[in-house]
């Protein structure tokens, strides 16, 4: 069973034309794949639809075997906990710490406040920000940010991890230090979408391309040049 | 290294109930606490909602505690009311006695005496200073009369049951009791307590929308926070949870508050009514709110705070989506 499966999903915002026209694609478990287009193609609209986010208006998509078209709208926060987000802005709440912000979503799927300090450490210490937990947001790099972003995706283990743009505003060096940390996280077995613009680093890293053009998609497959596999970058950087 | 998603992944999401339960109870008193908290540390922000709440509950507290005088006033008075139950001119003597325990044994009555006709008339004699003249008269004149003190515990209900017994026994001639003005004293009560009524779930209601309006503006400034919240998989109850006790919060102080307005309200007026009191020669004292009563206003002040917080969290929270 595949861990998404779009099956011939349009979706229709205004009458005048489809943001996304008869997709069809499936995303094994733990692959790793990039979704690349211009803009206004499609790219975030399609994220969205495995979080429920938007609600397709034609056609069917399975989320880890779930059909999300009439889940109900009670049943939508636990989809959401299974699929973990990464937005080019953040989102981060910069009226608390850096722990309060990783420790979020553990806190609401319920975890005993025992448990939320080690979780949350380790979260920070994979993606490089043990140390931080006391911190600001606000008080952080663009870069420091991002990763505080993606330790509050991936601190409650979602088998799903999507991200928009992550590496938006980053320099190139940074931008491939933040693909090689989904790397990492696709390495110990989580699903792994990532929409960008950036297509030099995507030459460079290889992997399966789902290209989205004016709201149709074409499968790449893996690059020809490099196979799947990490690249050797320091990604802890520091 | 990385923590290890997909192997824990299914695991994750079945963290035993135990531990889930234990959390949501202690997600409940730490949401509790820390609304409580974030209201306590910005007093200026919401001083104004206490005090409307406060000034909205206690002019219900504050005429509460009047009527609650006001009744124990009138019971007061009551036993003051003796009546007079005239007997059937005639009326033999065994057939008196026999009524007055008759009277003596109900439980609205304190106290039963009996003036015979015989006794009426030498008592009159007496007081007129007639004297012979009425020797001249071929009968006694005057009915037996059985005088009746209420027990001042007995409702007014039951004193008059009792009365209408009395007035039923073929024996009784008429029954008199000054009631009038008592009996419109109650009905002034009776009256002024329906308008109360209707003025305190006004005020009930202006406490419900100025709650919800408060929370309302707290659920404008914390958008971004709701929006990631349920992001990452917060239910629509646990994202309402922090505005409902705050909810709950504002109409507790709110009731605090108007605790201590009414116990210095009743500070600044038992003296003087004391003092009015005892020119009269009453022992009559100002009661405070009682605790019961004391607690029912603190009890209504946080439902209604959280039914202003759930009327406006059902209302503008559930939009707000990702
Ligand atoms: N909420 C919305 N209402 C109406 N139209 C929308 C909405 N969201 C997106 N669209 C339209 O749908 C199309 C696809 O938008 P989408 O945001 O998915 O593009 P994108 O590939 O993410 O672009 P970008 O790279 O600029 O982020 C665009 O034409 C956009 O104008
Ligand atoms: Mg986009």
């Amino acid at each position: 069973m595949s861990m998404v499966r779009f099956d011939q999903v349009t979706k229709r915002y205004s009458k005048s034309k489809d943001a996304l026209s008869d997709v069809s694609f499936e995303l094994q478990h733990g692959e790793f794949a990039f979704l690349t287009g211009h803009s206004g193609a499609g790219k975030s609209t399609l994220l969205k639809l495995m979080m429920l986010m938007e609600r397709p208006s034609k056609g069917e998509v399975f989320v880890d075997g779930e059909l999300l078209n009439r889940m109900k709208p009670s049943r939508v926060p636990f989809l959401r906990r299974k699929v973990g987000v990464v937005f080019q802005n953040h989102q981060l709440l910069f009226d608390r710490s850096v722990y309060d912000n990783v420790a979020l979503p553990l806190l609401i799927a319920g975890y005993s406040p025992s448990e939320v300090p080690r979780r949350v450490r380790a979260a920070l210490d994979s993606v490089g920000l043990l140390g931080f937990e006391k911190r600001n947001p606000i008080e952080l790099s663009g870069g420091e940010q991002q990763r505080v972003g993606i330790a509050r995706a991936v601190v409650n283990k979602p088998q799903l991890l999507l991200a928009d743009e992550p590496t938006g505003n980053l320099d190139p060096e940074l931008s491939e230090e933040i693909m090689n940390l989904f790397l990492r996280f696709q390495q110990v077995g989580v699903t792994v979408l990532i929409a960008t613009h950036d297509i030099a680093l995507i030459e460079r890293m290889g992997h399966r391309r789902l290209i989205l053009d004016h709201g149709t998609l074409f499968d790449k497959g893996a690059g020809s040049d490099k196979n799947a596999g990490p690249d050797k970058g320091d990604a802890n950087g520091h | 290294m990385a923590i290890k998603p997909s192997s824990a992944g299914a695991s994750a999401h079945q963290i035993r109930l135990r531990n889930r339960l234990s959390g949501w109870s202690q997600q409940h008193q730490l949401v509790a606490v820390e609304t409580l908290v974030r209201l306590l540390r910005q007093p200026f922000a919401s001083i104004m909602t206490w005090l409307v709440i406060a000034i909205a509950l206690t002019l219900p507290g504050a005429v509460w505690m009047t009527f609650d005088n006001l009744t124990q006033l009138s019971s007061r008075f009551q036993q003051s009311g003796s009546i007079s139950v005239y007997l059937m001119p005639g009326t033999r003597e065994e057939v008196a006695v026999g009524l007055q325990n008759a009277l003596n044994a109900e439980d609205s009555v304190a106290k039963v005496s009996y003036i015979s006709a015989d006794q009426a008339l030498s008592e009159f004699r007496r007081s007129s200073g007639l004297g012979d003249a009425l020797d001249l008269l071929p009968d006694n004149p005057l009915p037996g009369v059985i005088m009746i003190e209420p027990d001042l515990r007995a409702a007014p209900a039951e004193v008059k049951a009792m009365i209408a017994r009395a007035e039923h026994e073929p024996a009784v001639d008429a029954v008199v009791m000054d009631d009038a003005w008592l009996n419109r004293l109650e009905a002034l009560i009776a009256l002024s307590q329906r308008v109360v009524w209707v003025v305190s779930v006004l005020l009930g209601i202006s406490i419900v929308l100025i709650v919800g309006n408060t929370i309302r503006m707290s659920i404008a400034n914390r958008v971004d926070e709701i929006r990631v919240m349920k992001l990452v998989g917060a239910t629509d109850a646990w994202v309402r949870r922090p505005f409902l006790y705050t909810g709950l919060w504002y109409g507790m102080i709110g009731g605090l508050i108007s605790w201590l307005l009414l116990i210095l309200g009743w500070l600044l007026v038992s003296g003087p009514v004391r003092n009015l009191a005892s020119l009269y020669g009453s022992e009559f004292d100002l009661h405070p709110l009682s605790a019961a009563v004391a607690l029912i206003l603190l009890l209504s002040a946080m439902f209604l705070g959280w039914a202003g917080a759930w009327w406006s969290v059902v209302r503008h929270l559930d939009d707000i989506e990702p």
